[in-house]
C-alpha cells in the first residue's frame, strides 16, 4: 500500500509544476513540455512494460499515429486541435489491437525482437501516404502558446499517472503484475493474459497519441523520420527502468532527472554529452537495477551497502 | 447438505476423463486413461516418477492439450476451453514446481487466487484480500501475510501453493504434491487440511508419494505405470495389489 504522504507530496509537486509558466522563463517553459511530455511517455510504456512485464520498443508507433492524426486532421480537414487528437488516439488505438493481438503472442525477448520492426515499417507506409504528405511531412497551423501546451502536458502526464495509480490498486493491475511474474500459473488462476496484455497496450497507445498529438501541434511539424523514431521509444524503455518499472512514480521522476541531467550535460559539455548520459545509464542499472523508486523506498536504512547488494544479486 | 443429500441419491460427476492421452513425439506419458471423479470425492493417484501424473494434471487443467480423448467437466467436454476458462469453471491446481508470483507479497499472491477465480472471481480488492486472509489463516501463513513471496522456505510454499488454489473456490481441486519435501509433522498437518475441507462439494485429485497421506485421505486409488492405469480401486485393495508393489519395487524374485 503506497503511504499517504507520497500522494500528498505528488499532489504539492503537481501544483507547483502547474505554476511554473508563470514565473519561468521561456527556455524554462520549453524544456518543461519536452520534460513532461517524455514523462508522459515512460509512465504509459510503464502500463504494458512495467506492470506486465512486456519490453516493447513498438510504443513509439503510437507517439507517429498521434502525430500524424492529430496532423492530417488539422491541415487536410481544418478540424481543431482537439478533434486532431481524437483522430490520432483512435488510430493509436486501432494500431495498437492489431498490432497486439498477434505480436502478444510472443513470450520475452522474442515480443521485444518483432516489436523492434513496427518503427521501420510505419515510417514506409506514411513516406508513401499522400495525405500524409508523403516523405515531406506536414506543416501545421502555427499557435505561440506555450503556456498552453505545457499546462495541456501537465495534464496529460497526470491524467497517465492517475491511470497507473489506478492500476496499482486494482484488480486489472493484479492480473497484469501476475502475467509478469508467471504467465503460465496467471492462466491457471483465471487471468485472461490476452485480453490484459492487448488492453495494456491499448491503454498505454492512447497516452502515448495524446503526447504525440500534443507534440505536433507545438512544433508545428510532421514527418516519418521523427514521427516513427526508435530512439524515443528506447528513451521511454530507459526512464521508465531507471525510475523504476511496475511503480507509480518512478518512471515520472527518472524521466524528470534524466531529462535534466541531460540538458545540464548539453548546456555545459555539447559534444560529449551524449557519451556522458550514456555513462550515467549504465552506472544506474549496475547499482540500482529495480529503479530510483526502489532506492527511495529503502529510506533512512539506505547506505552503500545497497548498491554493493544490487551488483551482487544481479551479477551474470 | 443433508437436505441436498437426500434429493440426490447419485453424487454428481464432476470431473471425467475418457481415454486420456498424451503423446510427446512418439514417447506416450498418458496412455488412454479413463477415470471419474464424484462430488465430495478424493481420487489419490500414485505411480512412480514419469508415470505420467503430472501430465494428466496439466490436461485437466488446460496447461497442456490431449492428443486424444476427452476432459469432461460437469457433463461439458473442454477440451477447447483455455486454461483461463477452466479457473473460471472452477478448476484449480497447485504446481509440484511452485510458482509463486515473486513480486508479490503473500497475501497479494492468494488475492490473485480470489480476485480470478470461478465465475471471474471477486471483482472487489478489499473482499479478494479479506478471502485471501482467511485462506492464509486456514493454512498456517497467516502470520506471513505481507511477507514478500519470495522469502518463503519451501513448505511455507507448498502452503502458499494451496492457499491460492483454496481461494479460487474451485469445484475441482488439483493437488499435486503437495506434501513433497515436507516433514512426517508437516505431512501429518497438510493431511488434516485436506481433510477440513473435504466434503464441501468440491472434487479433489491428489497426487502424492507420502503413502500413508493417499491412504488417510483417498476415497480411491488410481495407479499410472508407463502412463497407463494399472489400478483404480478403494485404498486398501490398491496398496495390497502385487502389480502396484511390483511397479514401485519392482518383481519379487522368487
Amino acid at each position: 500500500m503506497m503511504k499517504r504522504w507520497t500522494l500528498i507530496v505528488a499532489v504539492i509537486v503537481a501544483v507547483a509544476l502547474a505554476f511554473v509558466p508563470l514565473v519561468g522563463s521561456d527556455t524554462m517553459i520549453q524544456f518543461g513540455i519536452n520534460a513532461l511530455l517524455l514523462a508522459t511517455l515512460a509512465q504509459s510504456w510503464n502500463i504494458l512494460g512495467g506492470f506486465g512485464g512486456y519490453v516493447s520498443f513498438g510504443n513509439s508507433v503510437f507517439y507517429g499515429l498521434g502525430t500524424y492524426g492529430t496532423a492530417i486532421a488539422m491541415t487536410n480537414y481544418n478540424l481543431p486541435f482537439g478533434v486532431g487528437l481524437v483522430v490520432g488516439v483512435i488510430l493509436a488505438m486501432i494500431g495498437a489491437a492489431l498490432v497486439g493481438l498477434p505480436i502478444l503472442r510472443l513470450r520475452g525477448p522474442y515480443f521485444a525482437i518483432a516489436t523492434l520492426g513496427l518503427n521501420g515499417a510505419m515510417m514506409a507506409i506514411f513516406s508513401n501516404l499522400p495525405i500524409a504528405g508523403s516523405n515531406i511531412g506536414l506543416v501545421l497551423p502555427l499557435t505561440r502558446n506555450d503556456t498552453m501546451f505545457y499546462e495541456l502536458a501537465l495534464g496529460l502526464l497526470a491524467a497517465c499517472t492517475l491511470t497507473v495509480l489506478w492500476i496499482s490498486r486494482s484488480r486489472y493491475g493484479m492480473g497484469l503484475i501476475a502475467i509478469r511474474e508467471d504467465e503460465d500459473a496467471a492462466g491457471t488462476m483465471g487471468v485472461n493474459a490476452t485480453l490484459y496484455k492487448v488492453s495494456a497496450l491499448i491503454l498505454a497507445s492512447i497516452f502515448t497519441a495524446v503526447a504525440g498529438g500534443i507534440h505536433a501541434y507545438w512544433s508545428t511539424f510532421v514527418d516519418p523520420a521523427s514521427a516513427f523514431d526508435s530512439t524515443l521509444n528506447v528513451r521511454m524503455v530507459i526512464m521508465c527502468v531507471f525510475g523504476g518499472p511496475g511503480t507509480v512514480f518512478g518512471p515520472v521522476i527518472g524521466s524528470f532527472v534524466l531529462s535534466t541531467v541531460y540538458e545540464v550535460l548539453a548546456a555545459q559539455i555539447s559534444t560529449a554529452a551524449a557519451l556522458l548520459f550514456g555513462f550515467v545509464i549504465v552506472l544506474a542499472v549496475v547499482f540500482m537495477p529495480r529503479g530510483l523508486a526502489d532506492v527511495v523506498k529503502g529510506g533512512k536504512g539506505l547506505s552503500w551497502r545497497y548498491f554493493i547488494r544490487n551488483i551482487r544479486e544481479n551479477r551474470l | 447438505m443433508t437436505a441436498a443429500a437426500a434429493t440426490t441419491p447419485a453424487p454428481r460427476t464432476v470431473i471425467e476423463a475418457r481415454a486420456l492421452t498424451k503423446r510427446f513425439q512418439g514417447l506416450v506419458s498418458v496412455d488412454a486413461v479413463s477415470f471419474a471423479i464424484a462430488e465430495n470425492e478424493t481420487l489419490g493417484v500414485i505411480g512412480p516418477n514419469g508415470a505420467g501424473k503430472t501430465t494428466l494434471v496439466n490436461m485437466i487443467s488446460g496447461t497442456l492439450t490431449p492428443t486424444e480423448g476427452e476432459v469432461i467437466f460437469e457433463g461439458r467436454n473442454i477440451n477447447d476451453v483455455p486454461a483461463f476458462r477452466r479457473a473460471h469453471l472452477g478448476i484449480a491446481r497447485t504446481f509440484q514446481v511452485m510458482k509463486p508470483f515473486h513480486g508479490m507479497t503473500v497475501l497479494e499472491n492468494v488475492a490473485v487466487g480470489a480476485l480470478f477465480g470461478r465465475d471471474g472471481g471477486e471483482k472487489s480488492m478489499a473482499k479478494a484480500r479479506e478471502t485471501a486472509r482467511e485462506w492464509l489463516e486456514f493454512t498456517g501463513l497467516g502470520r506471513k501475510i505481507d511477507l514478500g513471496a519470495d522469502s518463503l522456505g519451501g513448505p511455507d510454499r507448498k502452503r502458499l501453493e494451496f492457499a491460492k488454489a483454496l481461494a479460487m473456490k474451485p469445484r475441482l481441486l488439483l493437488l499435486d504434491e503437495v506434501m513433497a519435501g515436507l516433514n512426517p509433522v508437516e505431512v501429518d498437518e497438510v493431511v488434516e487440511l485436506i481433510k477440513t475441507i473435504r466434503g464441501q462439494g468440491m472434487a479433489m485429485l491428489v497426487i502424492e508419494h507420502v503413502v500413508k497421506a493417499i491412504r488417510s485421505l483417498s476415497d480411491r486409488v488410481m495407479v499410472l505405470h508407463h502412463g497407463q492405469k494399472i489400478a483404480d480401486d478403494d485404498p486398501a485393495t490398491v496398496l495390497e495389489d502385487p502389480r502396484v508393489i511390483e511397479a514401485y519395487l519392482g518383481k519379487r524374485r522368487t
